[in-house]
């Protein structure tokens, strides 16, 4: 079931030369976690911000629950609208207890709003002494506390700013977890902007790359890695390798050998083949599909990237094994897991 | 949740109302405008003839005197505490603000009263050393008296802003140019002033807006200035569109000195880029320079604050029998709830209006709202004419409906009129600490609540108002202060035979009731003093 929709939403800022927002169209199901994903100044935030009411369109229709909430310059005000935030900078306020932040936005009809509060409270990881204010937390409960008083009052979709931006690396795969289970077991729909793609790989049901303001892709975190649908959302997400092949009847001809593939046939002029780093295995022997010469190894710990050149000096850089023992070897060869095809020019 | 029946996002009650406050704080403004439009009154002929060129000049000359005195104390004794460590310089740091709490006309008629025939000073040479002096020991009953009275009681406004700025000011900046071989005084003359320099100007401009807006002292002192003419015009001579062509010229010098000060500031802001800025180390010097700069201090302190403030002191304990009664506290009362009411009315139209701004979407409201706190810069005697001639003109209107043989005043000559006029010249000093406390708490806090179901309204009953109550306090308190001390305007609008402190001890001055006076006054200066203090507590605090 469809639970938001945006439909061709524009917005521009006064001042601004360049649209923040625009041309921007999707739908997100019930229960699903979708991450937006872009540089500083795509417009993710903003896109956020439009959809919690806090920004107004130029145009573009958005609906919340089969609601249309906002269509051009009218618009739903955000009290009315059952959206659930949780700011970057987690905006507790500060003259109330824990308990109190949590029971602020709860109906006022509920039969026992405190025990709603304290259940939220467990749910998120926290048990005790709700009558502490947010300063005297640390930040991590306290953005513990920020998504509890966000899911309290039972959101129609759930809103977080850069959830994990503030919380070191050591402990950000940790909050993660917790996060997407906290998420799922409330059965929550939530949408979360980042400028991390590991968060958005990790945590999101669906990814959805921005630039400049305009979607360029929405999709699974795997069809995203592997099938980008542009050179800017597959460059996003790390290096993409590119050799320039010539295809025959059963395969490619490259500059580190051939390749028999099927996909060959489609093809009449020169195309490239793109793959990842990790999508290529990497033998310490020669006499492989494909041979190469070492042009540099560079060891990271749990993993070692080699780069090979061809006769050319054209290079790729492979992902291999740390344990793999390169030394004293000139040529090596290696093969393709999974690569894309396109046309060269 | 039906889209058809929610109104455009831009517009709701807080914009509307913000829209109404800002119209109605401009009158004034307007009113003169449209006004100088209307052929002048019998009297602009006489006056343009006779006595315009002397306004002129007095004003003129005024404002240079007290510019270049004020840069001259302000600048030497901000360098001063700020570089070097001498005997009482911590003390210095607030001392040297004090005198801002002394309302320029109890400084005017102070210091008449020290120099007289009769006073302490004559009295100890004739009596103790049997020197005889026929008429005042010195003259300051002219304009040279009036430019030292104003540059006493303003040089703060320049010591306070250059002071900051001096320590904000990079600590290398002047070790590289102590490093190039310079002197600490061509440090002073080449680096630390050119980048003090649009502060400075700043403060000087201040004071030259409270000089424009300066009665007590050259009515006292029998210069004519501007203001002064103003009240001629309208008091002596009922003639109010001779009082708004003054007026608009007074205006005139007010948008020129803005104009100046911000031309001179023009885009440049000397800040420091760079945030690991070292506050200045302090140069150590020999006893003699020590004993000069303690002096030179010390001296100042004395004459502009607490030699007079003895004076006012002595000359309460030689009255107050005969001058406090029931009478006196009705007056000390009244005083104090019409400069609360004001601070309150003052505080709630800013928070609406700021209020207003934070809710929308739009960056440039930033601006318009600002028009509301121009009236700090408009003389008080201009926005009295301005809100005279509209209530008079409205009372004509609503009681000629009513009986057409029997005009009668119903909101000119009231306490209406008087509260509003203080809430156009005082809007800005409530304004900006609430500004600041809006800003210290940021949006998101106020986005939240909306976000969890709380209208705009109770979102500013439970989250904001609690928040920013430190800055709401100050308001009232910072706006309190000001109206109790204010005259020209209070002079011009208040009812028949209402009196505050300030009135009560300029009538009581001026009918050679100086002794008496000094009552009030004393009232007025000790609770000036009372947000300096508070001020200086917090700028402390942030610096430690």
């Amino acid at each position: 079931m469809t639970i938001l929709e945006l439909q061709s939403v524009e917005k521009k800022y006064s001042q601004a030369e360049n649209f923040a927002v625009k041309d921007v169209s999707f739908k997100v199901t019930s229960g699903e976690i979708l991450a937006l994903v872009g540089e500083s100044g795509s417009g993710k935030t903003t896109l956020l911000r439009l959809i919690a009411g806090l920004e107004h369109p130029d145009n573009g229709i958005i609906y919340l629950s089969g609601n249309k909430i906002v269509e051009g310059r009218k618009s739903v005000p955000s009290n009315q609208r059952k959206v659930g935030m949780v700011f970057q900078d987690y905006a507790l306020f500060p003259h109330l207890t824990i308990l109190e932040n949590v029971k602020f936005g709860l109906p006022k009809n509920l039969p026992d709003p405190e025990k709603v509060a304290k259940d939220t409270l467990k749910l998120v990881g926290l048990s005790e002494n709700f009558s502490k204010y947010p300063h005297q937390l640390s930040g991590g409960q306290q953005q513990r506390v920020a998504l509890a008083r966000a899911i309290a009052p039972q959101p129609s979709i759930l809103l977080m700013d850069e959830p994990f931006s503030n919380l070191d690396a050591m402990l950000k795969d940790q909050v993660r977890e917790e996060i997407r289970q906290i998420i799922k077991k409330t059965g929550v729909t939530a949408i979360f902007v980042t400028h991390d793609t590991r968060d958005a790989l990790s945590t999101a049901d669906r990814i959805a790359i921005l630039h400049k303001g305009r979607l360029q892709q929405i999709d699974s975190p795997r069809n995203l890695y592997e099938k980008p649908v542009n050179a800017y959302v597959a460059n996003f997400f790390g290096k993409r390798n590119e050799i320039l092949a010539t295809p025959t009847v059963d395969g490619f001809y490259t500059p580190f050998g051939f390749i028999a593939d099927e996909r060959s046939k489609q093809y009449s002029e020169k195309v490239r083949l793109l793959f990842r780093p990790e999508h290529a295995t990497l033998y310490n022997e020669v006499g492989q599909v494909l041979n190469g010469s070492i042009f540099k190894v560079s060891y990271y710990g749990d993993h070692q990237i080699v780069k090979l050149a061809d006769e050319d000096g054209k290079r790729v850089s492979i992902k291999t094994s740390p344990h793999l023992d390169l030394s004293n070897l000139t040529q090596v060869g290696f093969s393709l897991d999974y690569f894309e095809v396109e046309p060269a020019f | 949740m039906d889209i058809a029946k929610q109104n455009y996002y831009w517009w709701n009650k807080w914009s509307g109302a913000a829209v109404i406050i800002l119209m109605v704080i401009a009158v004034p403004v307007f009113t003169i405008f449209f006004k100088i439009f209307e052929p002048p009154g019998n009297s602009w002929r006489h006056l343009s003839e006779n006595l315009l060129a002397g306004y002129f000049l007095d004003t003129i000359l005024l404002l240079l005197g007290v510019a270049f005195f004020t840069f001259l104390i302000g600048v030497t004794s901000a360098w001063l505490v700020s570089n070097y460590d001498f005997p009482g310089r911590r003390y210095f740091e607030w001392l040297l603000i004090l005198p801002l709490g002394f309302p320029g006309y109890i400084m005017a008629y102070t210091y008449t009263g020290m120099l007289d025939y009769a006073g302490p000073i004559q009295s100890f040479l004739r009596n103790s050393l049997d020197i005889h002096i026929t008429g005042s020991l010195l003259d300051i009953m002219n304009l040279p008296g009036a430019v030292f009275i104003l540059s006493i009681t303003l040089f703060p406004y320049v010591f306070v802003i250059s002071r900051s700025s001096f320590l904000q000011q990079s600590k290398t900046l002047q070790e590289a140019s102590a490093l190039l071989g310079s002197s600490r005084w061509r440090t002073f003359q080449k680096v630390a002033l050119p980048l003090a320099r649009p502060a400075i100007v700043g403060g000087i401009a201040l004071a030259s807006m409270e000089v424009l807006n300066d009665y007590g002292t050259v009515k006292y002192f029998g210069v004519n200035t501007f203001t002064t003419g103003i009240f001629r015009a309208w008091f002596s001579m009922g003639d109010a569109t001779t009082a708004i062509y003054l007026s608009a010229i007074l205006m005139l010098f007010v948008f020129t000195i803005l104009y100046l000060e911000s031309l001179q500031r023009g885009n440049r802001q000397f800040g420091n880029a760079n945030s690991l800025t070292k506050p200045l180390e302090r140069v150590q010097i020999n006893w003699q320079k020590k004993a000069v700069f303690t002096t030179f201090c010390t001296m100042l302190f004395l004459i502009s604050f607490l030699i007079p403030l003895i004076q006012i002191i002595y000359w309460v304990l030689l009255t107050y029998e005969k001058v406090i009664n029931y009478d006196f506290f009705l007056l000390i009362f009244r005083s104090f709830s019409l400069a609360a009411g004001t601070g309150i009315a003052v505080v709630i139209l800013a928070v609406v209006l700021l209020y207003a701004l934070r809710l929308s979407p739009f960056k440039w409201m930033k601006n318009v709202t600002k028009i509301a706190t121009l009236g700090y810069a408009i003389p008080g005697a201009v926005i009295a004419v301005g809100i005279m001639v509209p209530l008079l003109g409205f009372d004509k209107w609503v009681t000629g409906i009513i009986s057409p043989d029997n005009v009668r005043l119903l909101l000119s000559g009231t306490l209406f009129g008087l509260v509003f006029a203080y809430i156009v010249r005082f809007m800005a000093v409530g304004y900006n600490p609430i500004d600041s406390g809006f800003q210290k708490i940021g949006i998101h806090i106020n986005e939240a609540s909306r976000l969890l179901g709380k209208g705009s309204t109770k979102t500013l009953w439970k989250i904001d108002l609690p928040l920013i109550k430190p800055s709401l306090f100050s308001g009232i308190l910072l706006v309190f202060v000001d109206v109790l001390k204010e005259l020209p305007l209070t002079l011009i609008l208040r009812p028949f035979n209402y009196h505050t402190l300030a009135t009560k001890a300029f009538d009581m001055a001026t009918n050679e009731m100086i002794a008496e006076s000094a009552n009030a006054a004393l009232i007025i200066i000790l609770t000036g003093i009372i947000p300096i203090i508070f001020l200086n507590r917090m700028i402390r605090r942030k610096e430690a």
